[in-house]
């Protein structure tokens, strides 16, 4: 047996874990070699040392926190170094934000969402004559006129020309329907219903040139909206018989 | 005496000549008579039974009385319309629309109806009149979708709706406290008799004539705006809602 073979093997002959031929051949090099006999003498005072002392007295107060403390200091040192960087804007701060800037910021997201709830809530509600198509610019809300002008809500007359041409779209189908049909009325109805229809068509002329003068008149908006209504009415009305 | 003789022959001829026509004018009329069919039945009214009636051309005339039945009249001028009333949940249906869907020439039906007092009447045509009276029920309303006249009497409901295209509407009733009350014209007359300690919030217009004569409601609460074309104002308490606006008429209050 050489050193290195008798080295590699001193812990298990320690632990008498050679068998009978390993051990003598450890016990014939130990015997002629000072400096492996030197090195197992050490090994059996740290096991002896190991095998005396209590358990407790090894763990430390908080392991927990040790190795806590170890991990990063261990992560410190494997973390490369990091380069300083020229300073950033506002925006390609990410979420740096001072209290200022992040109650500035919740402000105008809380102005954003309520201006785009009334533009829907707007949108998705039938507009009623009295709110759209009849009013003008004078009976508007300064509120109103800020969303008119930055183009979030229609202005009264847009409003009013939108609503118009949704009430023409509507005639012009049961017009459709009504001469389909009227061929089959006898003249009483047909002439009730003639009668009624240039009565209502005067009335839109009428109040189609008094807005056209005066875009700004609620009430003949408010009257032209409900005899395009009325039209509309005795239309879809007729159109069944 | 030749003279005598060719006058007296004259006179003889054009007594004739009258004879004749009245016996052909007595000879028809039976024909025009039998050529009107005439539709009854009585039904059994639950409380608060509803009337909803859409005729197509004729007169309606609907009674309140004081028995728990509804009483159906209708006279059909020929070609005579098919009428077949049903009742669903207390409601009595009378479409004559529906009911002669696709039949072009047919004669107009003019309904009497009797109905209990409490009860409900909606009734609606394309052309003719419509007549309401002594119903005290939860509605009434009534529309014309072109000529005709609507006439209310003693009506005592809290919500009542007129509504017609060429023609008058004469209301005579109760104006009850949170009540909704709307009168509608194209063309005609409004005219409401209503009893002076009524409590209402009005909104009456007349575009084109600016006729609009409050009578004994007019007063310091009532404001004309829009050059006259229009008046709000509040009667009493205002616990009411009453709405009136006629196109191309006028509108007048009176005192009951």
């Amino acid at each position: 047996m050489n050193c290195t073979e008798c080295q590699e093997n001193i812990s298990s002959y320690l632990d008498g874990e050679l068998d009978e031929i390993g051990s003598a051949n450890m016990r014939t090099h130990l015997s002629v070699c000072a400096g492996c006999a030197k090195l197992c003498e050490d090994f059996s005072v740290i096991l002896e040392s190991c095998r005396d002392t209590v358990p407790s007295e090894i763990i430390p107060p908080n392991s927990q926190a040790l190795w806590c403390r170890i991990n990063n200091l261990i992560e410190s040192e494997i973390k490369p170094e990091v380069v300083e960087e020229p300073k950033k804007s506002l925006l390609s701060r990410g979420w740096n934000l001072t209290f200022s800037q992040a109650g500035a910021a919740v402000l105008a997201v809380a102005m954003i969402s309520s201006l785009l709830t009334v533009v829907g809530i707007r949108n998705y509600f039938e507009p009623s004559g009295e709110d759209f198509t009849s009013r003008s610019r004078a009976s508007q809300t300064t509120f109103e006129k800020l969303l008119s002008k930055i183009g979030l809500t229609d202005t009264p007359q847009q409003a009013r020309e939108k609503r118009i041409k949704e009430q023409q779209a509507a005639i012009d189908y049961w017009n459709k329907r009504v001469q389909q049909r009227r061929g089959q009325w006898d003249a009483k109805i047909r002439d009730a219903f003639d009668r009624n229809l240039n009565l209502i068509d005067e009335s839109v002329s009428e109040y189609t040139i008094i807005l056209q003068e005066n875009p700004d008149d609620d009430l003949t908006g408010e009257m032209l909206d409900t005899v395009l209504n009325d039209k509309m009415d005795l239309l879809r009305e007729f159109s069944d018989l | 005496m030749a003279r005598v003789l060719k006058n007296r022959f004259h006179c003889f001829a054009g007594k004739t000549t009258i004879l004749l026509l009245l016996s052909v004018v007595f000879f028809f009329a039976p024909l025009e008579a039998s050529a009107q069919r005439r539709f009854s039945k009585t039904y059994p009214a639950t409380r608060n039974v509803r009337l909803t009636l859409t005729n197509r051309s004729g007169t309606v005339t609907v009674e309140g009385w004081n028995r728990p039945e509804v009483q159906v009249q209708a006279y059909m001028e020929t070609p005579a319309a098919a009428v077949n009333p049903q009742v669903v949940d207390g409601t009595i249906f009378i479409n004559m629309v529906k009911d002669n869907y696709g039949r072009g020439d047919i004669g107009s039906v003019n309904f009497t109806i009797r109905v209990p007092f409490d009860a409900a009447v909606d009734i609606e045509t394309k052309v003719g009149n419509l007549n309401v009276s002594s119903v005290r029920g939860s509605l009434v309303r009534a529309k014309i979708s072109s000529d005709g006249d609507i006439t209310l009497t003693n009506i005592s409901a809290p919500m009542v709706s007129a509504e017609n295209g060429i023609g008058n509407i004469f209301f005579d009733g109760d104006i009850q406290s949170g009540g909704i009350y709307r009168f509608t014209s194209m063309s005609g007359d409004i005219n409401l008799r209503v009893p002076f300690n009524s409590s209402f919030k009005l909104v009456a217009t007349a575009p084109s004539t600016r006729r609009i004569n409050l009578g004994s409601f007019s007063g310091g609460n009532m404001r004309f705006i829009g050059d006259g074309r229009r008046v709000t104002g509040q009667v009493g308490d205002g616990s009411s809602y009453l709405t009136v606006t006629n196109q191309r008429g006028s509108i007048a209050f009176i005192r009951r």
